[in-house]
This record gives structure tokens, sequence and C-alpha cells, in this order.
């Protein structure tokens, strides 16, 4: 057994793992940005514990940003901005199907674990379990963009792909600095606006369509 | 003494299934708001049960008639090979491993099966039908749980198991131990027929899964069948918790009273399962047939990861 601090970020990089499987496996875009709103308060308990273990002041601003706006912003804005405003419920368009790509989300898992080869990481890393299970995130990010074929589900799994980012590089590197973590956020939160500004003109351009046919068009 | 104690633990498991059994149908009952039938009813309904002649369809063959009987055997058998009351093997846990186990289980439900064909009714045949596919997603990931309790024991013994548990506290938070755990969970709910995979108090036959398959037994046989139901969802809430989550506080297996002691032990614990399984039964829905899939595919996924995980978290 590691430290607890080892241990507590062995258990949250697990479960940030799970929330990132328990998206890609749902069907209902409510619950994509509620799995991606816990992903990421998981994700600050994670950068939190990591602040607390190397004395990190950067490190406590970044375990809040990421809390108050991934943890809750950006699913908030995701929910009243997109979900809502375009009447998003159930995302079918899928290719190859729920289990196929359960199955293959988990042959991504074992391929980073192969991948990565965390016993011959560097010894003294708060825990080694991170550098596989943030590469296995990301990847389960990019499957979720490929297996799904609407823009809004797309743009979660692009936000899933960056939380495995933030993961391996907040538990990872001793001294992050603030400077590129804050870079990095700008960058997401440009994206997303850009992606809501993209997707609402389209709505207003559809606008004299049926809300059914505009949900098939975006 | 262990061969008294290995009788006390195949009577214990014999005796008080009946009264977990009739527990939870009153815990549900009173989660509803309802008074519910006595704790002791499911005794009163073997007695009423055992007294009573069969009617057997005519064309019913010796398998209709021989599989109750099989069947409890299997469950009798399997109840002598876990730990149920002791935390040290008695004289016949040399029959079989976890795995073991499992095998035997599964051999009890087949034969099930084959009885429900037997009689040519079509809601058996709907009923075998459908446990088979549950039971054959279902194997794998079960084999996987056991692989990720065997990776932390380095054993599939369910005995060795325990002791590697309760020996180290601090492998109860491993996420392997804990992935294996929800999955075995999971499991248990699948294999006994609870919600979401069936309402255990359902009564529309067109929706049964395992109900259907015993639909045309009646009289002695059908206590026997639902006495094996009873201690199959007794003996799988054992194992879950006397290996996975609670491994302590069970005897050593030296002498009577310590053996009386784990007979109160198992109880104890079982009261927390039995007190989960009516908490979901009461708050989830029935999942659609064709999401059963996805189900057990997670239950397998948890499993899975656990195995993955235990290669990079330190034990």
């Amino acid at each position: 057994m590691g430290s607890p601090a080892g241990v507590i970020l062995s258990l949250d990089s697990v479960l940030i793992l799970l929330m990132a499987f328990a998206c890609l496996g749902s069907k209902l875009f409510d619950r994509y940005l509620t799995y991606y709103g816990v992903q990421s308060a998981l994700l600050a308990v994670a950068a939190g514990t990591a602040a607390y273990v190397g004395h990190d002041a950067a490190l406590w601003v970044l375990a809040g940003l990421t809390l108050l706006l991934k943890g809750y912003a950006i699913p908030t804005a995701a929910r009243r901005l997109l979900v809502r405003r375009l009447q998003l419920k159930r995302d079918a368009r899928m290719f190859p199907g729920l289990s196929v790509t359960l199955v293959v989300g988990a042959g991504l898992c074992g391929f980073a674990y192969l991948a990565i080869g965390p016993q011959e990481l560097a010894h003294g890393l708060l825990s080694a379990a991170m550098v596989p299970i943030s590469t296995a995130i990301v990847l389960l990010g990019a499957l979720a963009m490929v297996v799904r074929r609407h823009m809004v589900a797309q743009l979660i799994g692009w936000l899933i792909m960056e939380n495995g980012v933030f993961l391996g590089a907040v538990t990872l590197t001793s001294s992050f600095p603030l400077i590129v973590e804050a870079g990095i956020f700008f960058d997401l939160i440009a994206g997303f606006l850009i992606m809501l500004a993209m997707t609402t003109g389209l709505a207003e351009r559809l606008h004299p369509a049926p809300p059914g046919w505009r949900r098939e068009a975006l | 003494m262990p061969y008294l104690l290995q009788a006390l633990q195949s009577l214990a498991v014999l005796g008080l299934c009946t009264l977990y059994a009739g527990a939870q149908t009153r815990a549900s009952a009173v989660l509803q708001s309802k008074r519910g039938p006595s704790v002791l009813q499911p005794y009163r309904d073997l007695a009423k049960w055992l007294g009573k002649s069969g009617v057997v369809s005519d064309q019913a063959g010796w398998v209709f008639h021989f599989a109750p009987y099989l069947a409890m055997a299997c469950y009798l058998t399997v109840s002598t090979i876990v730990p149920v009351i002791t935390d040290q093997p008695l004289p016949m846990a040399f029959l079989g491993d976890l795995l073991g186990g499992a095998l035997v289980l599964a051999l009890a439900s087949f034969v099930m099966s084959l009885a429900a064909l037997d009689t040519g009714s079509p809601l058996g045949g709907l009923g075998a039908s459908r446990t088979t596919w549950i039971g054959s997603l279902a194997e794998p990931a079960l084999i996987l749980v056991f692989f990720t309790v065997g990776v932390l024991s380095a054993s599939d013994n369910p005995y060795l198991m325990n002791h590697a548990i309760a020996a180290s506290p601090a492998a109860m938070v491993l996420p392997t131990h804990l992935l294996g755990a929800v999955a075995f969970f999971m499991l248990l709910l699948a294999e006994t027929g609870h919600i979401p995979i069936e309402n255990p108090a359902g009564t529309i036959e067109i929706s049964m899964i395992e109900e259907s398959r015993v639909l045309e037994y009646s009289g002695r046989e059908y206590a026997l069948v639902k006495w094996g139901g009873w201690m199959k969802l007794f003996l799988l809430s054992a194992v879950f918790m006397n290996v996975f989550v609670l491994p302590w506080g069970l005897g050593n297996g030296t002498s009577l009273e310590q053996g009386l002691l784990g007979v109160l032990a198992v109880l104890g614990k079982l009261a927390v399962c039995g007190l989960a399984i009516v908490l979901i039964d009461a708050s989830f829905a029935k999942l659609r047939f064709f999401r059963i899939a996805e189900y057990l595919g997670g239950a397998f996924l948890l499993a899975l990861i656990g195995i993955i995980t235990s290669y990079v978290v330190a034990k």
C-alpha cells in the first residue's frame, strides 16, 4: 500500500475512469453532462490531493477553478444553452452499438496499460496508476467522439479527453506551471464558447424547421 | 468436531435461508408502507407444499421429476464448500474452490432449464431460453470477479480470500477489491432474480425469467424448487459478505460455541446485505430484456478494470 494520498488518488482516478465509461455507456444528453460534472468534481479532488501533498498554492487554485468551471459552470451552461434549447433528449445515433463500444473501451483501457507499462515508470510518483488511467481516459474521450454522431455528444467526448490530459498533468508533474494550465483552461472555455455559438447559430438558421428536424440536422 | 460444524453449517443454510427470504419479503412490504406477511411465512409455505401431492403434466418425463432433487443436492454441496459460519475450511471444503462452486450452481441452473423444457409448456421454454442467455453472459463476468479477488489473495479458494482480506483491512479500499465487490453484487442480483433483472414479486408470466421455469411444478417438488432458490440467495449473499465485504467475525471452527456464534454473525451480515437488496428492489425499475446484456456487460467491465488496475496500483 502506498501513502494515504496515493490511495486516495488511485481510488479517485479509477472513479474518474468509471465516469468516462458511464458517459460512453449512456444514451441521454442530460446524463452525459451529469457524468462530466461528477468527473470534473473528482478531478478537482485529485488536484486538491496533489496540492495538499506538494504544498502547492497554484495547484489549490487549479483545483478550485476545476470544481467551479468544469464541475459546475460548463455542465450548467451546456444544459441550459444546448440541451434545453435544442430539446435534446436521447442520443440514439451511434455506431457501433453500445455493447460493442463498451467492449472496445475496455480494450482501449487494456491497451493504455500495455502501452504505458506502469511497472517501468520512475519511482517516487504520487500514484503510478495515474499515467495509464489518464491515457485510458483520453482514449475513451476520443472513442466517444468517434462513435457518437451528434455534435453535442462529440463536444462532451472532447471535454472528457481534456479531463484525461488534465488528470495526467496535475498528478504527474510536481509543479505544473499555473500559466500553462490556465492557458489550457482558457482554450477550453474558448472552444466551448465557439462550439456554443456555432450550434446556436445553426439552430437559429434552421429556426423555421420543426425541432425534430433541427435535432437531426445538428 | 469439524464434522459437527460441517453439519451445523449445512443445517444453518437449510434452516435459515427461509428466514432470510421471509425477512426480505417483510422488509420490502414495510418499505412500501404495507404490513406484509410474517417473517416466518416461508416456513409455513414450505410445510404446506411439502404436505401436498403434485399435479404433473402427462408430457413430463423423468427429467422433470429428477431435476429438483439434483438442484437441491447441488445447493447442499455448495453449502459445504463456501465459508458461511467458519473461516477455517471444514472437512468437505476440499470439494471445490469458488470456480467449482460456480460450476455446481451452473449445473443446478442447467437441470432446472432442462426440466422447464421437458414439459413442453411454452412459458417453461421461454424461461429456460432467457435464463440460459443471461447465464451465458453472467458466467464470464463471475469468473473475472473471482480473478479480482484472486489477484489480491493469490488464490481462488474462498477461505484464503477471506484470510487475505481479513488480515490486511487496507486491501478493502484498493480499487481492485471495490470494483470486484460491486461487480459481484451486480451478478448476485442477476443470478438470484432480483431487480433490475427480474421482479421477485412479479406475477406476469410473460415477463418472468427464472420463475417461469418452475411454473409447472407443484406440491413437494415445488417446495424443493423454492427452497433451493432461497438457499442459492442465502449462499451467494453469505459469500458476498464473508469474502468481499465483512470477512471478520466468523468462528475459527474449533468448537460448537464458535460455530453458533458464527451463525449469529452471518445472520447479522445477511441483514445488511438483505437490506441493500430490498432497497434496490424498491428503488429501481426492471430493465428491458435486451438491456440486461448492457447491465451484465457493465459488471464484466467493472471486474475487468479491477483486474487491470491491480497491475498498476501498489498493493
